[in-house]
């Protein structure tokens, strides 16, 4: 059995969204399995099947190794404050 | 369409008990069908074959003209008495296992496509329009099936196991094509365009192509003109009347 990802989106709407997991023996029977699994109620009419062999996986330290500068997720906070002081500063 | 006459009206019910008991054997494989996705897919598709002969009953049911009617087509759909069935041997035996499931999932639905297109142009209107609906249906069924044997038949033990389950089904499943009673004058009226066993050899040439064996070397169980029924019928009407037959008078 391979394990497949599945996508779907409705015709002209939105983007294709990930739906769920699938195992299939082979491709055209997780096209088959995929319909039933997972578009029986018209959820969507597009699919996209991902053999998860296929998935190019980001390892998450390389990917998230910025939880230690703070100055990248700037709330907002931090500049409201600055303006804040320069404003009353000035006045 | 003045009614359907004696004869019309068995040939009808032939196919409505034939599509209701190959649904009813299919759903006893919710649960319990190999994996999971497999048992939605084969539910899907024993859901179907229900819808089929719930439209053929309700066309027999208003003797032409379709009536959405549950009394009336569970009437028909739950005869009490096993003499008045029209199905054939192939959709009574039980099936034991999921390759004997498998394998009569494919020889029925080869042989539904051909018996679908003999009522695609009928004379009766809501039988043709039954036949266009069913084919959007069957062709994801034998995608499903074919889908199935093309990964299973190359192994060994389950390719073995697959044609154990043909040779046993072979007999029973050449029988779909013998003639039922009202046939001719379904012919004879255009409900159907020619009687069933002309489209033998068409579903012998994909047997053989499909499962690599010569369906004319495997001698047809004796016909019975769907008057008998298969041992394994009664118990499987038991379990289909078993929640009616609690309480015969109550109404649903």
């Amino acid at each position: 059995m391979r394990r497949y990802e599945v996508f779907l989106k409705k015709d002209g709407r939105e983007e294709f969204r990930h739906a769920g997991s699938l195992d299939a023996p082979d491709d055209e029977l997780a096209l088959v399995l995929a319909r039933e699994s997972y578009a029986r109620r018209a959820e969507g009419d597009r699919l996209w099947l991902v053999d998860r062999e296929h998935v190019i996986l980001g390892d998450p330290e390389f990917i998230s190794p910025n939880a230690d500068k703070p100055h990248r997720h700037n709330d907002g906070k931090a500049i409201a404050e600055h303006r804040r002081n320069v404003r009353e500063g000035g006045s | 369409m003045t009614g359907l006459g004696t004869a019309v009206r068995e040939f009808l019910l032939a196919f409505a008990d034939d599509e209701h008991l190959m649904g009813q054997q299919h759903t006893e494989w919710i649960g319990v069908a190999p994996f999971l996705e497999e048992d939605l897919a084969f539910s899907s598709i024993a859901q179907d074959e229900l819808g089929h002969a719930a439209a053929l009953y309700a066309i027999v049911a208003g003797d032409g003209d379709p009536v959405d009617d549950d009394l009336r087509i569970d009437e028909l759909a739950f005869r009490p008495s096993p003499g008045d069935w029209r199905s054939a041997h192939l959709v009574e035996v039980a099936s034991g296992d999921w390759a004997h499931a498998l394998v009569r999932h494919w020889l029925y639905d080869a042989a539904e496509q051909l018996r679908w297109e003999q009522v695609a142009q009928s004379s009766l209107a809501p039988l043709a329009e039954a036949a266009a609906r069913a084919e959007r249906e069957e062709r994801y069924h034998r995608r499903h099936a074919d889908g199935l044997l093309d990964v299973l038949l190359p192994v060994p033990d389950s390719g073995e196991r697959l044609q154990t389950a043909l040779a046993d089904l072979l007999p029973l499943a050449v029988g779909l094509f013998d003639p039922v009673a009202g046939e001719v004058e379904a012919v004879a009226n255009g409900v159907a365009s020619a009687p069933f066993d002309t489209r033998l050899d068409e579903w012998t040439d994909r047997v053989r192509r499909r499962f690599d064996v010569d369906p004319s070397q495997i001698q047809p169980a004796p016909p019975t003109g769907r008057l008998e029924r298969h041992p394994d019928f009664g118990p499987m009407l038991v379990r289909m009347r078993e929640v009616m037959d609690l309480d015969p008078a109550a109404v649903w």
